[in-house]
């Protein structure tokens, strides 16, 4: 029926009030023209209200006036109706036109571009980027290829691990993600600093580009700022950002610190055994004593063996063999202990010296505490402390 | 399972069957409760009021009595009637 009352109110109708003395007559010849009529409603005696289509109505009038009798139109109802008002009303039906036409035409342009995800690559490169390409805001969607732009992308910076475009209603969003470890190539368009990456006294300082804030002697903690990227201004005010380059060299001392036992004390197996015996269930033991262990010195060794031979069987026997030891002591010679560590302790230093470094001095200190010799070798080095940290400007 | 199939017999009996008032030429009238009256083949409305309406047929004048009583729909076949009906008469 909702199907109907639809239909209906598309095609139009109108609600008439027929006022006269022959209605039934009036209805049964509407019957036999076809005018389809429904809720036909007796007011009085006289009168009656009923519904007709906007086809039928101007046939029943025909009839109507036929017959004698009065219409009158109460109500109009439906589509048709609303048009005809809407002619009225042009300059609406225009600028509603014009409304319809504009939101979808503003909907099919990209209106941004976001990224996400960027830490070393600056934003605006991507979009400098894309712009160069012809994906700028402003463009059809539709003539934006996703997968062109991925490549696109790819092809310039090589460091990505991950890179998904999409367009988003009006937006087009680029989520990357670079590779941790920076790249060889050194990409100068980005704002940084320079800073620590260890402790040291600053020996020169050579700024090729920002601000260098630290003065030569000064001493330095790791992560300290060394080179600034935010530049002052000389005409205006104004800072700007810079990408800091520059060397700093400065005296880094490593130092490593070995000890050792001046006297050595060494076992040696006698050869005498004593055997003791026991059994073991889920690793908890019980051990048949036969008297203590009779000797002063002695290596214990537990040998367990399964019975029956089975893996998953709680019984074990125990064999717990004591061997006799004889301690000796033998005290080494100092001199050779002191090149030995020295010369360990220096291998050691160079594990962590980078390349670059220059080493000024090399010393050892010995110091004898009871039966350990200490030996500490401090190297110091002149090497360039510089680290690249980039400058978040968003 | 077995009531599908009796459906099933049902259906083919009944169309098989021919329907009276297409042979005859005659009168179907249709009572859904006391609320309302389909009359199809019908001849003509003769009297048109809240609480009695004629109507006429090949086998006579239908009578139908109640309160308030409205026609719903008027077509050349059917003729539709709500209301509260109290009694239907077939005059000959």
């Amino acid at each position: 029926m909702l199907a109907i009352k639809i239909w209906n109110y598309l095609k139009g109708y109108v609600i008439i009030r027929i006022k006269g003395l022959t209605l039934e007559r009036l209805l049964n010849l509407a019957l036999s023209k076809d005018i389809y009529l429904w809720n036909v409603n007796r007011i009085n005696s006289t009168t009656i209200e009923a519904t007709v289509s906007l086809v039928g109505i101007d046939a029943l009038e025909e009839i109507i006036n036929k017959s004698g009798c009065r219409v009158e139109i109460v109500k109009r109802v439906g589509f048709p109706f609303i048009l005809s008002k809407l002619k009225y009303r042009k300059a609406f039906v225009v600028g509603l036109v014009v409304f319809m036409c504009l939101i979808i035409f503003l909907s099919r342009v990209l209106w941004d571009i976001e990224i996400i995800g960027t830490e070393q690559i600056p934003k605006d490169d991507i979009i400098e980027l894309l712009n160069k390409n012809d994906i700028r805001i402003g463009k059809f969607k539709h003539q934006i290829d996703t997968d062109e732009v991925s490549r696109l992308i790819h092809k310039n910076y090589d460091y990505l691990s991950f890179l998904d475009i999409r367009i988003n209603g009006v937006k087009l969003i680029v989520e990357l993600k670079e590779i941790d470890i920076e790249p060889e190539r050194v990409d100068t368009s980005y704002p940084c600093n320079i800073i620590a990456k260890r402790k040291g006294v600053i020996v020169k300082i050579v700024a090729e580009n920002g601000n260098a804030v630290v003065e030569k002697g000064q001493i330095v903690e790791e992560d300290d700022l060394l080179i600034s990227g935010v530049v002052n201004s000389e005409i205006s005010n104004d800072t700007y950002l810079v990408h800091a380059n520059g060397k700093v060299l400065a005296e880094t001392r490593y130092s490593h610190i070995l000890e050792v036992p001046i006297v050595k004390i060494d076992k040696v197996e006698t050869g005498n055994i004593f055997n003791q015996w026991g059994i073991s269930i889920n690793d908890k033991g019980i051990r048949f004593l036969s008297g203590d262990v009779p000797y002063e010195n002695y290596i214990e060794e537990i040998v367990e063996k399964s019975i029956l031979n089975i893996e998953w069987f709680p019984f074990k026997i125990v064999n717990y063999i004591y061997r006799e030891v004889k301690i000796e002591e033998i005290k080494q010679d100092i001199e050779f202990l002191k090149t030995s560590t020295k010369l360990e302790a220096t291998k050691e230093i160079n594990k962590q010296l980078s390349d670059s470094s220059e080493i000024i001095s090399r010393n050892a200190i010995y110091t004898i505490d009871g039966n350990i010799l200490r030996t500490k070798v401090t190297v110091d080095t002149l090497e360039d402390i510089g680290k690249v940290q980039a400058i978040n400007s968003n | 399972m077995k009531k599908g199939m009796d459906d099933i017999k049902m259906s083919i009996t009944d169309a098989l069957e021919l329907p009276l008032d297409v042979t005859l030429d005659l009168p179907k009238i249709t009572l859904i409760g006391h609320l309302k009256i389909n009359i199809t083949n019908h001849r003509g409305i003769i009297e048109y009021t809240k609480e009695l309406i004629r109507i006429n047929s090949k086998i006579g004048m239908i009578k139908i009595t109640g309160e308030s009583l409205e026609i719903r729909n008027v077509l050349m076949e059917e003729i539709s009637i709500n209301g509260s009906i109290k009694s239907i008469e077939i005059i000959s």
